[in-house]
């Protein structure tokens, strides 16, 4: 239970001497170019001048591509990892230089980090034991977190006889017996199955209900951000793309990185002219028009934005399959994925890859079976849903 | 059909031919130890002349090389033993203990210093002792580490540059994680040492302790060099006095003494092999 405050938070990871002359010096070299990160005097900049105010009990998702920056940011919270600058507050106290085991936090680790030589109770006990708890309230609290985690039966048995999924819950046990004022969760899902992550998922929600703390969750998949987070910070690169609610996210992605990242399937983007006629901004894709809704173009009014060339985003869940409505594009199929209950259609339109959802159920009988390579068909969608990111900078035109 | 019971019947022959030759290796391995066995129950003129015949009605000795050799001369056997118990187990433990806390700093901390004191001690394994023996016998002299309960500082010297060796390579294995995880849950460095890294060095400790043990406790040449030989002898030290005054010696009591010295140390590994191989981090990440 504790606000978490970020300010201009910043880390530079030093360039380590000797390495250039190793000889894996050039692939890291090469390695580190792709990542993007900027280098700056003394190393590279791994987290760049990021911000947050993290209110009380607030669920926050850390969410990105490998290597944008993350973890290095959730350790530096845990004290695990040396700030560089900017200001880190923990219910408002300055903890920058505070060791982590004085900062009340607790953590999850993805590779689980539990004491291979105790139990598991001995595992959950041991942050109480340090605290000089006496032994019946840890043994109280213990059983307490086993219950909520149904781990009761394991609680005797040694951390290699657990399977992966139990292994996570006994970390995360570890992590919430000592009510830390913030909980950190580093990839906790990562190591597991995909079944098996849906329903640790379902328990995570379960769980934040039943304990007050303040969640802070890093994971590089869309999906586990979106169903988590009661905001999402994205980044890339180390620097914070947008923070918001999945909701905002979704619907108002700040530039194309994110409205590529944030959906499943990927949003798709056309290259196309955005004009202004009679104070109406409209979005020419190939032959079709598309017109922005009213508080689309209040935005764009306000944004004051030139006509230009842009590049138009839609969810393919927003693509209707039709041959006839006002404002056609066409397309060729390239792959025609059977899911059951829908299909993607992968289309090459306009040099482009576009993916549309059909609904198996909307479609004539003949095609249920899917769609043929290199048929022609055509698609609609509407101007309401459209999204306009700058050429230039790539941001959202509309902010 | 026929070739794969060809190959079957060439590996069943070439697994008979390395049983047959590993089987020589083993019995010349093990041929000193028996002969010292049987010869500890000879009688001293037997021993040269029928080194390898098991001792029989004539030759038999009973205990009395084993009494002779705990009984001659004017030191007391017993002190021998005590004095090697004493530098082995004080040895043993320095160098668990500080080359354990040394190789998990300079394993974790990753600074020039601790490079150059890891070099340090790898080359400190290649320096033979016989390049350094007489300048340390001055100096252990001038040091007051004469002493059984001084020597093992020269002991810890000696047996770093394996010990840290072994632990930095150990590790280095085990994920950083689970440190990090004792220091967000509560502990100082002192503690995650004693409560989280040491109960996962146990392994090596063993075979650490172990290796250590089997050199200190047959070493002859450092406390012969070291020790003032007239107030302390170990026991390697004290086999060497059976020998009589113009070059005689009873071989038949210097076998019953050195098979008494061995006994300890076999004991010791038996008890303690179980635990060398077994994986110790196994359960705590991944996997
Ligand atoms: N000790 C280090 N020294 C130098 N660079 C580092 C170090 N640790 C991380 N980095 C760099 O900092 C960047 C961010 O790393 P970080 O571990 O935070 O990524 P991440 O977002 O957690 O990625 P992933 O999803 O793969 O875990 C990476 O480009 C990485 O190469
Ligand atoms: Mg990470």
């Amino acid at each position: 239970m504790a606000t978490v405050s970020l300010k201009h938070i910043e880390k530079i990871y030093p360039n380590i001497e000797g390495e250039k002359k190793h000889h894996f010096g050039k692939k890291k070299q090469e390695e580190k170019k792709k990542s993007n990160l900027k280098q700056v005097e003394g190393g590279v900049l791994a987290v760049e001048d990021f911000n947050l105010e993290i209110a009380d009990r607030e669920f926050v998702v850390l969410v990105g591509p490998s290597g944008c920056g993350k973890s290095t940011t959730l350790r530096m919270i845990a004290g695990l990892e040396e700030i560089t600058s900017g200001e880190l507050r923990i219910d408002g106290k300055l903890v920058n230089d505070v060791a982590p085991k004085d900062r009340d936090i607790a953590m999850v680790f993805q590779s689980y980090a539990l004491y291979p030589h105790m139990t598991v109770r001995e595992n959950m006990a041991f942050p109480l034991k340090l605290r000089k708890m006496p032994q019946d309230q840890i043994d109280k609290k213990v059983d307490e977190a086993a219950e909520i985690l149904g781990i009761t039966q394991y609680l005797d048995r040694k951390p290699k006889a657990l399977s992966g999924g139990q292994r996570q819950r006994v970390a995360i046990g570890r992590a919430i017996v000592r009510e830390p004022k913030v909980l950190l969760m580093d990839e906790p899902l990562s190591n597991l199955d995909a079944k098996l992550r849906n329903q640790m998922r379902a328990e995570i929600i379960k769980l934040r209900q039943r304990i007050d703390t303040t969640f802070i969750y890093v994971t590089h998949d869309q999906t586990e951000a979106m169903t988590l987070g009661d905001r999402i910070v994205i980044m890339r690169d180390g620097v914070v793309q947008q923070v918001g609610t999945p909701q905002e996210v979704f619907d108002h992605p700040a530039n194309l990185f994110v409205a590529g990242f944030i959906g499943v399937p990927q949003m798709n983007f056309f290259d196309a002219k955005l004009v202004k006629e009679n104070g109406v901004y409209k979005a020419i894709v190939g032959d079709a028009t598309f017109v922005p809704n009213e508080a689309k173009q209040k935005r764009l009014t306000a944004q004051n934005v030139e006509p230009q060339d842009v590049t138009l985003g839609i969810r393919p869940e927003h693509v209707t399959l039709t041959d006839d409505a006002p404002q056609l594009v066409t397309g060729t199929v390239d792959v025609s994925e059977m899911m059951g209950s829908s299909i993607h259609l992968h289309l090459n339109t306009l040099g482009k890859d576009v993916i549309v959802i059909v609904q198996t159920q909307d479609l004539k009988e003949e095609k249920r079976g899917g769609f043929e390579l290199g048929e022609k068909v055509s698609f609609t969608f509407d101007g309401d849903v459209i999204h306009l990111f700058s050429k230039k900078d790539e941001k959202n035109l509309e902010f | 059909m026929a070739s794969k019971q060809e190959t079957l019947t060439s590996e069943k022959r070439n697994k008979t031919i390395a049983s047959v030759i590993l089987t020589i290796i083993c019995i010349i391995w093990v041929l000193p130890i028996v002969s010292v066995v049987i010869n500890s129950f000879k009688k001293n003129t037997f021993v040269k002349t029928e080194t390898f015949a098991l001792p029989n009605a004539q030759s038999a000795a009973g205990w009395s090389n084993f009494i002779k050799g705990m009984t001659f001369g004017n030191y007391p056997f017993m002190a021998a033993v005590a004095n090697s118990v004493i530098i082995t187990v004080l040895s043993t433990f320095l160098i668990l203990f500080f080359c354990s806390m040394a190789a998990w700093y300079i394993a974790r901390v990753n600074s020039k210093f601790c490079k150059i004191l890891y070099y340090l001690c790898i080359f400190s394994m290649v320096v033979p002792f016989q390049m350094v023996m007489f300048t340390l016998s001055k100096t252990a002299d001038t040091l007051q580490l004469n002493t059984p309960f001084t020597i093992p500082i020269v002991y810890l010297g000696f047996g770093a540059g394996l010990a840290i060796f072994m632990f930095v390579g150990f590790v280095k294995s085990i994920p950083i994680e689970i440190e990090e995880a004792a220091s967000i849950d509560g502990c100082g460095p002192i503690r995650t040492f004693f409560r989280v890294v040491l109960p996962m060095l146990k392994p090596t400790l063993i075979s650490v302790g172990i290796l250590e043990v089997m050199w200190v406790w047959n070493d002859y040449l450092l406390p012969y060099l070291v020790l003032d030989i007239n107030k302390y002898r170990t026991i390697p030290i004290h086999i060497q006095y059976l020998k009589g005054s113009y070059g005689t010696v009873d071989l038949g009591a210097t076998m019953a003494l050195i098979l008494l010295s061995i006994i300890p140390v076999i004991v010791f590994y038996l008890a303690l092999q179980k635990y060398i191989i077994k994986g110790v981090a196994a359960g705590a990440v991944k996997g």
